[in-house]
């Protein structure tokens, strides 16, 4: 959906718009539930961390849906978008296809990036999407992109995706600056999921708000204070409108909450919010309201998830039925050219 | 829940003057602040010749070292000409047991710090292991780099703050630590990383950041959307704006400054507004870039000149600076003596010390090197 006007108000949210925003969710935690299961299927006794059928570290994103559904709802595949370590949920909302995703996650050759990259480097051109490992990497390259669309005369715009943490970064503050100056297409995305790793917000940052960060670079910013998606549309169109207008980039800041780990196999010893965190679940809080509201019944609710489900597993089995990559060719893709040694 | 805190409004950077705190005007007339002037009140007479002599006698090294790199004697320098205000009066407001870590233009400071400015010569014209004590003044060495130091002064204050060396009421024990960088370093992701983790740890630190309104060529209108000092407040961290050519008023928000960072209030951002009269160094050529108007406005905003008009209404006797004039000569020739004795070192020597083994290209540019120097001898030699 291209939007080129500010967004309705949530009251006026048109009921399609609200069942897409639904099905974003649904569809992200299902996907994101079939990895928890293949990913821990395997680790062995004492969780090995190397082992199964996707060794090395996951990063999962329940809780942080209505982030990347609220935004992407606003997004064509022409626009682009830089995501963080935890990227699945803005890779779906974005509409990356599902089973070279998943195979890229499961390391194999099919996967967007032949196996090579896993599940923190998902690189799609189709959708402009591209991902780090790397805390807060993701602002500059947005900045080129929507500097490149700009020179191009096309209304494409870029989003950058951080975490609070992140948002302390030298690069996340250079980019915020240029992308001023500059005037540039991108609008700046920060999950505030109140942990960095087992850092709390209040010992990396020293405002309670990084909307006030955005003014100290001559920027609008908003924080969304609820993990509410209707919120964080309306926030999103706006300045997704902006971005679209020539009127330049804003910050966007939404408090939402990380269910699970910093990573699988994270014990979260260092949170005392552990046992309360599950009561803060936003889709059934969602779903709940649009049965209210009359947008979606039971039927509704059974088919979206009978939906995601089929598509997921689709998916998987995509993935666990591709090869995987011939250990010889570990050296090749490093160099455009094969390189002298 | 949408917080209504939307910025909507987008300012823009302007000479609007309405920030800008200042205590002594161009024409040389003390201004009356409800905040600062206090802070400004006990230096006398005596005290104010005091400021005056240390940016004179400050503007004399800097014009000779600028000389002296035109003779061949330097191989670079960066002028301060023209921020001496800034410097000295926030210098002239550190104690001793503070901390500074300059850039590589605070010669000022330096003045302030103690510092024999001639040590400053030895790393221009060249010399192997050129510098100076960094513990004897408190004063660190010039950091090339641009912004990286405002780290270094971070964590140095957060090392003050686990000696218990803030907060303690102590005068002589509580201590500060000053970053002194310009206007192009506060587009730096380091400087913004300090100033996160200043704000966020409480650290003893004051940034002051020299807007001298050109980054080599670049004007601060290209590097930020806003006044610089408005950048504190998206770090929780109080900001003021001060004209950088009014030395009372530099003294007096350092001091302001200091005293919050002494006393455990934390970090606090100094924008003073002052003017790179000189070139980025003598290796950059101003009039590329810059309009002969811009300039001449600025040197009616003289730092010196102001003071020196200040000093002569209040009935500073004419053989004061008679007296200076002279201290200032006999000081210049010091400086060009002193800098012509610094043996050179050989400049091939770069070349040593890269790899602990031989390596083929350090050797290639090395032989380069030998034979460009050479063939300079050469055409010398010819004439």
């Amino acid at each position: 959906m291209s939007t080129t006007t500010p967004a309705p108000s949530v009251q006026g949210l048109e009921p399609e718009v609200r069942l897409g925003l639904y099905s974003s969710m649904v569809l992200v935690r299902t996907f994101e539930e079939a990895i928890l299961r293949e990913y821990h299927a395997d680790k062995g006794p004492g969780f090995d961390i190397g082992k199964g059928l996707v060794p090395g570290e996951m990063h999962l994103a329940a809780g942080e849906e209505p982030v990347s559904a609220g935004v992407c709802a606003h997004l064509t595949a022409n626009d682009a978008v830089t995501a963080t370590h935890r990227p699945h949920h803005f890779a779906i909302a974005h509409g990356m296809a599902l089973r070279p995703m998943a195979a890229e996650i499961f390391g194999r050759t099919s996967g967007l990036g032949r196996g090579r990259g896993g599940h923190m480097h998902l690189f799609d051109p189709d959708t402009h999407f591209s991902c780090s490992g790397i805390i807060a990497e993701g602002y500059p390259p947005a900045l080129g992109m929507a500097f490149a669309f700009t020179r191009r005369g096309s209304d494409a715009i870029a989003v950058a995706v951080t975490g609070e943490g992140a948002a302390n970064q030298g690069a996340f503050h250079e980019s915020l600056n240029l992308a001023a100056l500059w005037n540039l297409p991108v609008v700046f995305v920060v999950e505030d999921n109140d942990w960095g790793i087992s850092v709390p917000r209040s010992a990396s940052t020293s405002i309670p708000n990084n909307a006030d960060r955005a003014a100290a670079y001559g920027i609008p910013g908003h924080r969304v204070e609820g993990n509410d998606v209707d919120d964080v549309h309306e926030v999103a169109g706006r300045a997704v409108a902006r971005a679209r207008a020539g009127e330049g980039p804003s910050l966007i800041e939404v408090h939402t909450v990380r269910m699970w780990g910093h990573f699988e196999g994270d014990a979260q010893g260092y949170r005392p919010d552990l046992a309360e965190v599950g009561d803060r679940d936003p889709i059934p809080a969602y779903e709940d309201r649009l049965r209210s509201a009359g947008v979606l019944d039971d039927e509704q609710i059974a088919r979206i998830r009978a939906d995601a489900t089929e598509r997921v597993e689709d998916a998987i089995t995509f993935a666990k039925g591709s090869p995987e990559p011939d250990p010889a060719e570990a050296g090749m893709y490093v160099f455009a050219e094969e390189a002298q040694s | 829940m949408i917080q209504s805190d939307i910025h909507g409004e987008t300012p823009h950077v302007g000479t609007q003057d309405d920030d800008l705190i200042q205590l002594l005007t161009v024409t040389g007339e003390r201004v009356h602040h409800q905040t600062y002037s206090s802070r400004v009140a006990h230096l006398d007479t005596e005290a104010l010749e005091g400021l005056y002599r240390d940016m004179v006698l400050v503007r004399r090294f800097d014009t000779e070292a600028t000389a002296l790199q035109r003779h061949g004697e330097l191989g670079l320098w960066p002028q301060c000409l023209g921020q001496e205000a800034a410097q000295i009066g926030s210098g002239r407001a550190l104690a001793a047991q503070d901390h500074v870590f300059p850039s590589y233009r605070e010669h000022g400071v330096g003045w302030t710090r103690g510092l024999d400015l001639r040590k400053v010569l030895h790393q221009f014209r060249g010399e192997d292991h050129g510098g100076w004590d960094p513990a004897e003044h408190n004063f660190s060495l010039y950091t090339l780099v641009i912004g990286s130091h405002a780290l270094h002064a971070t964590g140095f204050a957060m090392g003050v703050q686990r000696d218990g060396d803030v907060g303690t009421g102590d005068p002589d024990r509580d201590r500060a630590v000053v970053a002194y960088f310009g206007d192009g370093a506060t587009s730096q992701g380091d400087v913004n990383e300090a100033l996160v983790f200043a704000a966020v740890n409480d650290a003893p630190v004051v940034f002051f950041c020299q807007n001298n309104h050109w980054a080599i060529s670049e004007p601060t209108e290209r590097q930020s959307r806003v006044p610089l000092f408005r950048r504190g407040s998206g770090f929780g961290v109080p900001a003021v704006r001060v004209d950088g050519n009014d030395v009372l008023a530099c003294y007096a928000v350092t001091q302001e400054a200091l005293e919050r960072a002494r006393s455990g209030g934390g970090p606090t951002f100094i924008e003073a507004v002052t003017y790179r009269m000189g070139a980025h160094t003598t290796s950059d050529d101003p009039t590329r870039y810059r309009s002969r108007a811009e300039e001449d406005y600025w040197r009616t905003r003289d730092p010196i000149d102001r003071l020196r008009l200040h000093l002569v209404a209040e009935g500073t006797a004419p053989e004061f600076f008679t007296a200076l004039d002279a201290e200032a000569d006999a000081y210049g020739e010091q400086i060009r003596d002193y800098c012509r004795s610094i043996p050179k070192a050989e400049s091939s020597r770069m070349f040593e010390h890269v790899y602990a083994a031989e390596h083929t290209l350090v050797e290639s540019e090395r032989a380069w090197f030998t034979e460009y120097e050479a063939g300079f001898a050469t055409e010398g030699a010819q004439r």
